[in-house]
């Protein structure tokens, strides 16, 4: 408890409270904690969220998945990224080969990993470096991605007062966190969009106004 | 291998189909607030969700309701039941 933050674990937020437009609260399975400033950060699960208060977002969720292999000597120090087999693979300090390919072709709220993905991805591997052809798969998994049209967050103010968003990013935006949590906060307290963030608004879409974003992976643009 | 309970064929390897997306009516008659609603927003939320599956090998359109948290495919729809008349078959009747 340092700066005025409690992290409560094993705590699900069953409803969105509001009365006349505006967040009075929310409701857990471990009691009710009111409170008139909610901001909703929870990438794949931010449907369950948004619906909550009945809001309509474009947000679908597919599955991203990634596997490891067993460890092997060093070879590669790089990342290697092709566009046209549209596959990535890394070595990680442990020896293990880390790859992964594009998002899942259906929506799936589930971090379930498929045979289908390890078959497509090895097809590319061996493409790629022919000499894989006899690594195991040790592990793979998956990660629900909340993906929007035009591969943007969405972030800041929604049109319930008090409710904000930060979702939408879909495959990417790891690196975006510090820069996103500061725009984000500064957001929350003086209750407009920060100038950075104005881009990706709530209301983009139904301005027909969309980012077009270069910047996210396993997508195809 | 996943299958998929195609109603002409019988269960079919997944990666014969490819996924069309949400079953959705567009509002014909519209403002663009209600047109950019329909363009992007979607029914995000896990449930069933009743979508259009395209079987590559046949070039056939299959419409099934699947429960999109469990990935299990319920029932198919038939075609009849999600077409809708265009104004301009209307004017043109």
């Amino acid at each position: 408890y340092q700066r005025g933050v409690e992290i409560h674990q094993k705590t699900a937020v069953t409803a969105i409270v509001e009365k006349d437009g505006r967040v009075t609260g929310v409701q857990t399975n471990r009691g009710f904690i009111q409170c008139n400033k909610v901001v909703s950060m929870v990438a794949g699960s931010t449907p369950r969220i948004t619906s909550m208060l009945g809001l309509q977002t474009p947000i679908e969720i597919f599955p991203l998945q990634a596997c490891v292999s067993e460890p092997v000597k060093p070879f590669l120090d790089t990342i290697i990224v092709s566009g046209s087999l549209h596959v990535y693979v890394s070595q990680s300090s442990r020896g293990e080969l880390v790859m992964g390919a594009s998002v899942d072709p259906s929506v799936l709220h589930s971090t379930r990993s498929s045979f289908d993905f390890v078959e497509e991805l090895a097809d590319k591997m061996l493409d790629l470096f022919p000499f894989t052809g006899r690594l195991r798969v040790m592990r793979q998994w998956a990660g629900m991605s909340d993906i929007t049209p035009d591969f943007a967050p969405i972030m800041g103010k929604t049109p319930v007062e008090g409710f904000y968003l930060d979702a939408g990013w879909g495959t990417w935006g790891f690196k975006a966190t510090p820069v996103s949590g500061k725009t984000m906060a500064d957001t929350v307290v003086n209750d407009r969009n920060h100038e950075l963030i104005e881009p990706f608004r709530f209301d983009r879409f139904r301005e027909f106004d969309l980012v077009g974003e270069r910047g996210a992976a396993s997508v195809g643009h | 291998m996943k299958l998929i309970p195609c109603p002409d064929l019988g269960p079919r390897p997944r990666n014969e189909f490819d996924y069309g997306g949400e079953v959705r009516r567009p509002p014909l008659d519209a403002d663009d607030k209600c047109w950019a609603e329909y363009v992007y927003n979607r029914s995000g939320q896990p449930g069933v969700l009743r979508e259009w599956w395209y079987h590559r090998p046949t070039g056939n359109w299959y419409v099934f309701e699947r429960d999109t948290q469990r990935d299990e495919f319920l029932i198919s729809i038939p075609l009849k039941e999600v077409q809708y008349a265009l104004p301009s078959d209307e004017t043109t009747a």
